[in-house]
Order: C-alpha cells, then structure tokens, then sequence
C-alpha cells in the first residue's frame, strides 16, 4: 500500500452470479459518492470489477457459490484508486495471459480475451499472489481523480 | 438491465438502448440486434441513452454486426456518450464495426 492517506474505503462480497452485477454497480456507486470521484471513475471501476467478476463466473468454476469474490476498494489522498480483487476460482494470474487479438478478421474473432484487455488498459495490476486457495489482484486505476 | 425501443425512419431500422449493457444484458441486447438485423435492410443502434457497456454488450454487437454482414445488411452504432465510445475504442474494432456520432436519419 502506498504511503498516502486513505479517504474512503469500501468492501463487499459477491455470489457466483451475474444477477450479483446491479449489487456490484450499487456498491461502485455508493463509494464514488463518498469519496466524491467523478463519473469516468465510476464507469471504469465498474468496467474492471464486472470483466474480472464474470472471468471467475466463466472460467474460475465459481458459478452459483455463495461468497466467491471479495472486493476492496480505496481512493487516496495522492487522487488515486486502489483495488483489490479477491476470488475462490481455479488460480489464474491475468498479469501473465496472453494479449487478445484484436486485429483478428470479424469472423475469426474469439469471445474471450476482451475483457481482460479493458483490465489492463484502465488499470495498472500491481501484484497477484495465490494465498489459502484465493486469487489476490491488487490494481491501481491509471487514470487519476 | 436494458431497455430496447424500434423506430423506422428513412428507411432505417433504429434501435434505441438505454441502461446497462453488462454480462447479464448481453443476451438480450444480442438477440433484439440481431432480430432487427433479420427484417431490415438498414439497422441503426441508437446508444445515446445507453449508460455503461462492458465487453459482454461489444461481444453482443459484434455478433449483431457479424450476422449483418452474413446477411448484407448495413448496420451501424450511433451516438454513444463520451465512456461508451471510448470502451468501444479500446476494443480496437474500427475496421470491424462503424461508430458514428449521429444518427444517419
């Protein structure tokens, strides 16, 4: 963690469930009101959240478990937001997956991989570890408040 | 959640979305473009009242867009607010999809 105050901070907990999306933006919400952060950062945040959230739905064998995700959210005084995003999915460490290709005929065009492009392009992933069967993503928004 | 409107003006099918075009909406976004795409020979999605998408609501109009395509219809996005474009800009699908700032009718 970063040597700057924290302003706000918020934490919650999801079911292996896309219905758990309007509770996720509800949340996302309440903090950006909190800690007064715009809209840019509201959208992105929820962008992130939701393309990690349905990757543990998809691919981590998280669906229709109770408390799968765990989410952490922080906005600092240096006008950063930090995030941490843990799961009970298989282990899978975005930082070391392959980049989508986007350059790809429509036709050709895989369904994955999208997702984890937007990841990476708002946010930067600063640490993922493996711990007591929990994937830990610790992220920084790139785009300051 | 979304909500879907259907308009014919100047030979356009326009769909009106508005709300959130997230993992739980994609489907339903997918199947009303895609339904659309099957009866009009010009479809036009109007994403000036849509509020957030996610790479499930691109996926769901890139299918829209590979069926128009399969089926010679022309179709295109229109009018998406500031963080709407810009998520279809990362998705680098310029040479795959048009995104234009108004609606072409």
């Amino acid at each position: 963690m970063s040597q700057s105050a924290i302003l706000t901070a918020a934490e919650f907990r999801l079911d292996g469930d896309l219905g758990e999306l309007a509770r996720l933006s509800a949340e996302v919400a309440r903090f950006c009101q909190a800690g007064s952060l715009g809209e840019n950062v509201e959208f992105h945040l929820n962008l992130i959240l939701e393309e990690l959230f349905a990757n543990v739905i998809a691919h981590g064998g998280c669906r229709g478990m109770k408390d799968v995700v765990a989410v952490h959210l922080e906005s600092e005084s240096d006008g950063t937001v930090a995030m941490e995003f843990a799961d009970r999915g298989t282990a899978f460490d975005p930082s070391a997956a392959p980049p989508p290709d986007l350059d790809a005929p429509l036709g050709e065009r895989k369904a994955g991989g999208l997702g984890l492009h937007f990841v990476r392009s708002l946010a930067r992933i600063v640490e993922y570890r493996r711990q007591d069967g929990w994937n830990h993503l610790n992220l920084r928004l790139t785009e300051s408040v | 959640m979304i909500e879907v409107t259907l308009q014919t003006k100047s030979g356009w099918c326009v769909v009106g979305v508005s709300g959130r075009a997230d993992a739980e909406a994609a489907e339903e976004l997918e199947n009303r473009l895609r339904g659309a795409v099957q009866h009009n020979p010009k479809v036009a999605a109007d994403f000036s009242a849509l509020a957030y998408i996610s790479s499930a609501g691109i996926r769901a109009v890139l299918e829209a867009a590979r069926a128009a395509q399969e089926a010679k219809v022309e179709f295109t996005v229109c009018a998406p607010s500031t963080p709407v474009r810009k998520v279809f800009d990362m998705s680098g699908l310029h040479h795959i999809l048009t995104v234009q700032g108004e609606l072409p009718c």
